[in-house]
């Protein structure tokens, strides 16, 4: 039949303070550890001069747009209007119908730009010339 | 090696000089192996804990404000990256033929029935919800001293009752036939 165990019991086998030792090479491993730490280069910084402009561009943009968009929302009176509506449409519509070769250009176009930012990231972040 | 002690080490890795940090290792290897082996009860992985452990205290030395002692500081943090990789790697069970013999003949057990209690015991603790398991763990570790665990853990002291309270009514839910859990001493 068990018994209840009591405090005395209850209290060396959660808060007994050493049970395991360290084994014999922990501490040469965590030196070896820190040495590399020490001895490795710094992180590289984020290049924020070289990305300031871009993201600033960015930025500028966004806003025009926003400005542009409200600026479209409040002409048709604080709601989209059914003539906004309708325009908006229209625009899509004209696009879709535009030449498959132009769209294939700019496509053309975005990938030979996103290669090439690809391409510029890996030289300066491994520090080739 | 007092605190002092610590603190004239920190200075000199602060300094350039790395290999001052083994001092550091040295004094503090079987404080953060052993809290580590709370956690998860697997000793190989305690040791990769506690090495983790040592290499972020390295790289954030600096961030020691020196307002609370060295200890405080480095036991924060080491709870604060066993509690991170346990809930990123629970702790799996251990059979109780790979825990491995107490480092301290006061807690042996004598016979299998106490090992297997002890064991029952421990397993319990790790089987808590992480919240309660944590508290129980480190208000053990600092020898049943809650402000100590409370400032390893980061939490109020109030909360730390409150979990120690919590954690070991559910004990006593999955242990009732052979476990009486003792009073919280008073802070």
């Amino acid at each position: 039949m068990k018994r209840t165990l009591n405090d005395a019991e209850i209290d060396p086998i959660l808060s007994g303070k050493y049970e395991i030792l360290p084994s014999s090479g922990f501490v040469a491993s965590v030196m070896d550890a820190v040495r590399r730490e020490a001895t490795a280069p710094p992180p590289i910084p984020f290049p924020w001069r070289r990305a300031l402009p871009g993201l600033a561009l960015v930025v500028a943009t966004l806003v025009l747009v926003a400005i542009v968009g409200f600026a479209a929302f409040t002409q048709g009176g604080g709601v989209p209007a059914p003539q906004v509506v309708a325009g908006a449409q229209s625009a899509l519509a004209q696009a879709l119908r535009a030449k498959l070769v132009t769209a294939a250009l700019w496509a053309g176009m975005s990938l030979v730009l996103a290669w090439a930012i690809v391409k510029l990231s890996l030289r300066l972040s491994t520090g080739h010339a | 090696m007092s605190a002092n002690d610590d603190q004239a080490a920190v200075e000199r890795v602060l300094g350039g000089d790395v290999s001052a940090f083994e001092e550091i290792v040295q004094r503090w290897q079987g404080p953060l192996i052993n809290l580590a082996y709370r956690f998860c009860r697997d000793r190989g992985r305690a040791e990769e804990l506690a090495q983790e452990a040592f290499l972020r205290a390295y790289r954030g030395l600096k961030q020691w404000r020196q307002e609370a002692s060295f200890s405080t500081w480095l036991f924060a943090l080491a709870t604060n990256l066993y509690r991170s990789e346990l809930r990123r790697i629970p702790a799996r069970t251990v059979p109780i033929e790979d825990v491995p013999e107490p480092a301290d003949t006061r807690i042996s057990a004598t016979n299998f029935e106490d090992r297997d209690r002890d064991s029952a015991v421990r397993r319990a603790v790790l089987a808590l919800p992480a919240k309660y398991r944590e508290a129980l763990i480190l208000f053990y570790f600092h020898e049943m001293d809650v402000p100590a665990a409370a400032r390893s853990l980061g939490l109020p002291e109030g909360t730390v009752k409150a979990r120690l309270f919590r954690g070991r009514e559910i004990l006593r839910n999955k242990l009732p036939q052979t476990l009486s859990v003792p009073y919280l001493k008073e802070a």
